[in-house]
């Protein structure tokens, strides 16, 4: 079972064969994780919306249609992701929250003078759809014809923004250093 | 080229994603131009930093979660499909039958509605009423009187249906109870007095049936009842009934079961 590509598992999983789902959690949640992550700067949250996207995948097996696995599951996390922040927002108290822990990661940077907090705090300043084709692409290693069929564009265009998106992190980044 | 195309084209440069003629460009361009080197440089920087930037496990509860959620989601896979099958089956009788009171309610309230507005209309139909459950006592009566016996028994339990029966009709009852040649009319008659026993002259006759009866079966079952009723008066019958040696034995036990109750 190990060896069945992620789609052969999926179409098991939504022909009620659950136990699939196991494989897949194994191969994606670190990825899906990490990825919430650095949109998220936070943890808890990032752990929470991995679960979620889980269940969801459970509970909507049957709408999944044979494309490819992993923009699939993606779409989930980016559903989840928007809804926990569109909700969020109307708690203005949760925002809050995620800046002030930007800025305490900001000024933790600082005083260790660590890049990669530096690279950070140039990807928070990246608005959030930069930010997520800059970690898709970049951090996640995903191609841009993938990108399009999880974010819903073409790949030329998901191209030329990712391209944007990396000078402007760059210039962030080098205003920092 | 200028400066702007080459940089635009610096990110695929450093991914290998040009041609050969475009990377001979490129290359070019690079060894005589400084600010498109330094911003190759510049990024290739922060490509490297992406790169080594690592990768964050989650906690180990995440894991344990999962499982725990997978094995709900299976226990609900395992609920037969008939099931669903069946409550579909119901739902369209149940639309029917919602169709149906959905119109009986309009009716209803229709009628409801025409009845409002005729005063003499309710009144005429208390009356009715009044007429409808003084003709049901009549009818009782009589029937009670009745040579067949099955026909008493008829009459007895109609008797129990009135729900204030005039003292005519419980006349009549405790008669039956006290008189009727048939065990079973008798039997009838005391049960349904049971439904009026918190009526004084209710409860006098059962406790004179008790005094009165000879049949042991319905010796047992006055005793149940007078237990049940909580009458005290009945004690000096019961006992009675113990001292006679005629009494069954199983009367008698029916009594030791009840006594203590009063008492």
């Amino acid at each position: 079972m190990k060896n069945l590509t992620d789609e052969e598992l999926m179409v098991l999983v939504s022909n009620g064969n659950l136990d699939m789902m196991s494989i897949l959690f194994e191969r994606y949640h670190i990825r899906i994780f990490n990825f919430l992550l650095k949109m998220t700067r936070d943890r808890d949250i990032s752990q929470d919306i991995t679960q979620e996207v889980f269940y969801k995948a459970i509970k909507y097996r049957t709408s999944y249609k044979k494309g490819k696995f992993s923009s699939w599951i993606y779409t989930i996390a980016r559903n989840i992701f928007s809804d926990h922040y569109q909700s969020q927002k109307n708690k203005e108290q949760r925002l809050d929250e995620i800046e002030y822990k930007i800025e305490r990661e900001e000024t933790d940077g600082i005083e260790k003078g660590e890049i990669k907090e530096q690279l950070n705090k140039a990807l928070g300043r990246l608005n959030q759809n930069d930010r997520e084709l800059v970690i898709m692409s970049r951090y996640q290693g995903i191609k841009y014809q993938e990108i399009a069929e999880i974010t819903g564009s073409t790949a030329g265009a998901v191209k030329t923004k990712v391209h944007r998106a990396i000078h402007k992190l760059k210039d962030h980044y080098l205003q920092n250093v | 080229m200028n400066c702007k195309q080459i940089e635009e084209l610096l990110i695929d440069h450093l991914d290998g994603n040009l041609d050969q003629k475009e990377h001979q460009v490129i290359t070019a361009h690079l060894t005589t131009c400084n600010s498109c080197k330094e911003s190759l440089q510049e990024l290739q920087l922060v490509f490297d930093e992406i790169d080594n930037d690592p990768e964050e496990l989650p906690d180990a509860s995440m894991k344990v979660n999962f499982e725990e959620m997978l094995e709900k989601e299976k226990g609900k896979l395992n609920t037969p499909t008939v099931v669903t099958l069946d409550q579909s089956s119901k739902n369209y009788w149940r639309t029917a039958l919602q169709i149906a009171a959905t119109i009986a309610l309009v009716f209803s309230a229709y009628f409801y509605g025409k009845q409002q507005n005729n005063d003499s209309f309710s009144q005429e139909m208390a009356v009715l009423e009044k007429e409808k459950v003084q003709l049901k006592q009549e009818v009782t009566i009589s029937l009670i009187e009745n040579e067949s016996a099955s026909m008493r028994l008829k009459a007895v339990n109609y008797a129990e249906e009135f729900e204030k029966p005039g003292n005519e009709i419980l006349r009549a009852l405790i008669n039956k109870m006290f008189y009727d040649d048939h065990i079973s009319v008798r039997l009838a008659a005391a049960e349904a007095l049971i439904k009026f026993s918190d009526l004084e002259m209710v409860r006098k006759a059962l406790i004179d049936a008790l005094e009165m009866e000879q049949d042991p079966g319905m010796q047992i079952e006055l005793i149940q009842i007078l237990v049940s009723m909580q009458e005290k008066r009945a004690i000096p019958s019961m006992e009675k009934l113990l001292q006679n040696e005629e009494t069954p034995s199983y009367v008698k036990d029916q009594v030791t079961i009840g006594l203590p109750s009063l008492i």
